[in-house]
């Protein structure tokens, strides 16, 4: 069996090659950021001079996960709306994504409803900034997509192993790789300089107890993962559904009826991200 | 309760919520019958899918509802002992079934496993 240490996987993955480059517009944007005086229109109109870009980064913003009544018709208004740290990630992620999508609809649409998910237990839960919550949703199996691109045999076997061995891939990427995508995905998102709030979830959802800082959001992003493949909607890997971290449930825990509505508001939001998914195909990209 | 695509509506189904156009403008309420003209109607405004009463069609690839109940139960076999998982799986089988065959048919079911 291949066993690689954590310091030649962590070697292997900064050195990824296999992933699509960050958009050059991401230094300037945090250059922009860094001055205090940088207002939302200002950083609208860099982004904005990037029409397929403005463009993925409309679709996402309007998706049903975020679930804005209204339509965002401008990066300004997104970044008002939903804030710096959101839009950073989304750019950040949107090639990242885009390989996905080709590659693995299962796991495309998994992170899509775990990103739903987290958006609606976040509202519910009463968390700030639940557009953050719904995007560490997103973004919380980064690490599964970094090993399939950069280490695509290692992934290969984590995957036959946990469908031979009836167990889950984070198992098998512990045996095999000696650390779980929760590691990887927040190791490759802190090189790729995105927030804590939204690296800690990704890197503790699977264990939230052990979250050194924003526990409530890492709770629901480990109950939305949790949730969703419950529910059957996209496929994580392998079919099974996580083990539940009892303090962190203990956290936002909702009630037999709460969680009634939350399966009904889940369903709706599913429904219309099945017509998101299909207006997202690759012939219905932007114009240049 | 069923979304589905205006193409598959027929006269007859029941809105089980408002018809709206996909930028938000809601074209008729909730408990509306549909007629061919009224579908004509909302298609040509246009309105996408529709949410109708019940669950009157099968749509492709939609797998039915004892084998999405099967597949739940196999989902949930590693973690079957944990109280709070296994309430979460009762729930989702509860829909599902309330969703597909209504209220009645569940109370019948319950009914029945209690004797």
């Amino acid at each position: 069996m291949t066993r690689l240490s954590k310091e030649e996987i962590r070697q292997r993955l900064k050195e990824v090659q296999s992933l699509p480059t960050l958009p050059p517009i991401v230094g300037r944007l945090n250059e922009m950021v860094a001055d205090e005086d940088v207002t939302a229109v200002k950083l609208g109109k860099v982004i904005e001079k990037d029409q397929v870009l403005t463009s993925k980064l409309l679709k996402m913003v309007n998706s049903s996960f975020f679930g804005f009544p209204q339509r965002i018709g401008t990066v300004s208004n997104a970044l008002v709306l939903l804030g710096f740290n959101v839009i950073k990630t989304l750019i950040v992620t949107s090639s990242i994504f885009e390989v996905m999508q080709a590659s693995d609809v299962g796991l495309f649409e998994h992170s899509l409803g775990c990103a739903t998910a987290a958006g609606i237990l976040a509202r519910r839960a009463g968390i700030k900034n639940p557009e953050e919550v719904s995007t560490a949703g997103l973004i919380h199996d980064l690490g599964k997509i970094v090993v399939r691109a950069e280490l695509p045999e290692i992934y290969q076997q984590i995957i036959d192993q946990a469908q031979k061995e009836a167990r889950s891939m984070r198992q098998e990427e512990k045996e095999i790789l000696g650390l779980g995508h929760g590691e990887i995905g927040a190791m490759v998102a802190r090189q790729w300089n995105l927030p804590e709030r939204l690296v800690i979830p990704v890197e503790y959802h699977h264990r939230p107890d052990r979250s050194p800082d924003f526990k409530e959001v890492s709770a629901c992003v480990h109950f939305a993962d949790i949730l969703i493949r419950a529910v059957g909607f996209g496929y994580g890997g392998d079919p099974w559904v996580p083990p539940l971290d009892h303090q962190a449930w203990g956290l936002i825990k909702f009630s037999r009826s709460e969680m009634k509505e939350i399966l009904e508001e889940l369903d709706e939001k599913l429904l219309e991200l099945q017509d998101f998914t299909l207006n997202l195909k690759p012939q219905d990209e932007a114009q240049p | 309760m069923q979304r589905i695509p205006i193409k598959l509506a027929a006269a007859g189904m029941k809105l089980a919520k408002e018809a709206a156009t996909p930028e938000g403008q809601v074209l008729c309420g909730a408990g509306t019958e549909l007629t061919e003209d009224l579908i004509l109607r909302l298609s040509k405004q246009g309105v996408l899918v529709l949410t109708v009463e019940g669950h009157p069609v099968r749509l492709p690839g939609e797998k039915p509802l004892s084998q999405r109940l099967k597949e739940l139960a196999a989902r949930f076999e590693p973690v079957g002992d944990d109280p709070v998982l296994k309430a979460l799986k009762n729930l989702i089988a509860e829909y599902w079934i309330v969703q597909e065959k209504g209220e009645e048919y569940l109370r019948e079911l319950k009914g029945r496993a209690g004797k």
